[in-house]
C-alpha cells in the first residue's frame, strides 16, 4: 500500500523544499510589508494613512486565490512580468502581510499607556522611545498571532499550484496522475504540511516561553 | 525651582484646571491634596507635559515647558525640546510602570545611558548606588514581575533619580501598594526629603503630606483653593471647601 509513497518520496520532499522555501520567502517579506503598513496607519499622515486602508481593505476582502488568478492571467496584459515563482511569493506575502499588519498594529496599541508616560517621562522620544520600550513589549505580543498567521500561510502557499506553481501539493498531483493513488500521495502531501505547521506552533511555544517577562 | 502661572486645561468643554499657580522653591516639598477629579494629577502632569494645557506658563528652573510664546503666538516647543525639559524632571507614578522586559539594573540605567549619553560603566555604578539607597542592591538582575509592588515602586524611584533631576513629581505612589508595602516606600521619600530633594507629591496620606512637605497645597474642582505650611492648613483651614474635605477624611479614618 504505501510502496507507492516510498517510491514517490524523493518528489514529494523535492516538493516540500520548494514549499519550505516559498513560505520562509514570502512570511519575511509579509512581516515586512506588515510592520511598514502598521506603522504607516498608527503614525502616517492622512494620504499614506489611507493607502494603507485602501490596501488591507482589498487584501482582506478579496480571496488569495482571486488574486493569484489576477497576477497571472491579468498582469501580463499590463507588460509586466516578474516571473511565476517571484509572483507567486509577491501575491502570498502582500496577502498575508495585511493581516500581519493588523498584528503588529494590534500589538503596538496594547503596550500599556503607562509605559509610554513612563519612557517620555525620562526623556525619551520618537525613535527611541519605540525601539527601547514599545517594539520589545508590542513583539512579544504580536508573537502568538504572528506564528498563527505564518502557519495559515504555510498552507496558503498551496493554493499557488492551481495556477503552474511547482511546489508540493503540486508534486503530489503529478503523482497522483502517473500513479492513481490520490489517497496515500495526498497523505503525504498532508504529512508534509502537518509536520511543517506543527513545528512552528511548537517553536512559537517555546519561544513564547523564552522571552516572557517572568525568569 | 518650578513656578506655575495661571494654568488651564481643557478636555473638550469641560475644563478639568482652572487659572492655577504654584511655587515650588529648590529643595522645597510641596504636597497637593484634594478630591479624586479635582486636577491635582493632571496639574502634575502638565509640569512634564505628558498632558497638554492651553494657557498659562510653566517654567521649571527658568525654561518654560513646552511652550513659546503667549497668546495666539503661543505654539508647542519640538518634541525634541519638550524631551530634553522631561529629562531633567523625574516622574514616579501610581502604577509604577517598570519596563518589564528589562531587569531592574537595566530599567535604572537605561535612560541615562540612552538620553544622557552617559558612558555605561558609570551609569551602572551610579544605578547601583541608587539602588543600595533604596534597599534593593540584592535584586539588581531580578525582572520587575518577580518584586512586590513596595519594591517596584522603590526600583521607579532609583529609576527617577538616575537622571540627576532638578525636581521630583509623585503621583500617588503608594494609592496602589498593599498597606503593608507603604511604609517602606514614604521611608525612602523621607530620606528624599531630608536630602534636600524637590519633590511635588500627588497624595492621599495626609499624615505623610503634614510630616514631610514644608507646604500644602489643596486643590478642588480643578482650582487651588488654599494652600499653606501643613501645620496651618489642617489645623486651621481658612475654606469651607478643605474644612468638608478634612472632615470627610477624617470620618473615614474613624470608620
Amino acid at each position: 500500500m504505501l510502496n507507492v509513497l516510498l517510491a514517490n518520496l524523493p518528489l514529494l520532499l523535492k516538493g516540500a523544499v520548494v514549499t519550505l522555501y516559498l513560505s520562509a520567502a514570502s512570511a519575511a517579506l509579509a512581516a515586512v510589508i506588515g510592520v511598514a503598513v502598521a506603522l504607516l496607519q498608527l503614525y502616517g499622515d492622512p494620504v499614506t494613512r489611507a493607502a494603507a486602508h485602501v490596501y488591507l481593505y482589498v487584501m482582506r476582502g478579496v480571496p488569495l486565490l482571486v488574486l493569484l488568478f489576477a497576477m497571472y492571467y491579468m498582469l501580463p496584459y499590463t507588460g509586466i512580468d516578474v516571473g511565476a515563482t517571484a509572483g507567486g511569493i509577491i501575491v502570498i506575502a502582500l496577502y498575508f502581510g495585511a493581516f500581519m499588519a493588523e498584528v503588529f498594529r494590534a500589538a503596538i496599541l496594547s503596550v500599556p499607556r503607562g509605559q509610554w508616560d513612563a519612557a517620555r517621562a525620562l526623556g525619551m522620544y520618537g525613535r527611541l522611545l519605540m525601539l527601547i520600550v514599545v517594539v520589545p513589549q508590542a513583539l512579544r505580543i504580536a508573537g502568538p498571532p504572528f506564528v498563527n498567521t505564518c502557519i495559515m500561510l504555510v498552507k496558503g502557499t498551496s493554493l499557488v499550484s492551481i495556477v503552474g506553481l511547482w511546489e508540493v501539493t503540486m508534486a503530489g498531483r503529478q503523482i497522483v496522475e502517473r500513479t492513481l493513488a490520490p489517497f496515500q500521495v495526498f497523505g503525504g502531501v498532508a504529512a508534509v504540511y502537518f509536520v511543517i505547521c506543527y513545528c512552528l506552533s511548537r517553536y512559537g511555544r517555546w519561544l513564547e516561553k523564552r522571552v516572557s517577562y517572568v525568569h | 525651582m518650578v513656578a506655575v502661572r495661571g494654568v488651564s486645561k481643557w478636555f473638550g468643554a469641560h475644563q478639568v484646571l482652572k487659572d492655577v499657580s504654584l511655587d515650588v522653591a529648590a529643595g522645597e516639598v510641596v504636597a497637593v491634596i484634594g478630591p479624586s477629579g479635582s486636577g491635582k494629577t493632571t496639574l502634575l502632569r502638565c509640569v512634564n507635559l505628558l498632558e497638554d494645557f492651553q494657557q498659562g506658563e510653566i517654567r521649571v528652573d527658568g525654561e518654560a515647558v513646552g511652550y513659546a510664546g503667549a497668546g495666539a503666538a503661543r505654539r508647542r516647543l519640538p518634541e525634541r525640546v519638550i524631551a530634553r525639559t522631561r529629562s531633567q524632571v523625574g516622574m514616579v507614578f501610581q502604577s509604577f510602570n517598570l519596563f518589564p522586559h528589562m531587569t531592574v539594573l537595566k530599567n535604572v540605567m537605561v535612560a541615562p545611558v540612552r538620553v544622557k549619553k552617559m558612558p555605561e560603566a558609570e551609569a551602572r555604578a551610579s544605578a547601583v548606588r541608587l539602588l543600595e539607597r533604596v534597599g534593593l542592591a540584592d535584586k539588581l538582575d531580578a525582572y520587575p514581575a518577580r518584586l512586590s509592588g513596595g519594591q517596584q515602586q522603590r526600583v521607579a524611584i532609583a529609576r527617577a533619580l538616575a537622571m540627576q533631576p532638578k525636581v521630583i513629581l509623585l503621583d500617588e505612589i503608594t494609592s496602589a501598594l498593599d498597606p503593608e508595602l507603604v511604609g517602606e516606600v514614604l521611608a525612602v521619600i523621607r530620606q528624599l526629603a531630608r536630602d534636600g530633594m524637590t519633590m511635588m507629591i500627588v497624595t492621599h496620606e495626609m499624615q505623610f503630606a503634614r510630616e514631610v512637605a514644608q507646604k500644602v497645597v489643596f486643590m478642588d474642582g480643578g482650582a487651588m483653593i488654599e494652600q499653606g505650611p501643613p501645620r496651618a492648613l489642617f489645623a486651621d483651614p481658612r475654606t469651607e471647601r478643605l474644612q468638608a474635605f478634612l472632615k470627610r477624611f477624617r470620618e473615614g479614618y474613624q470608620l
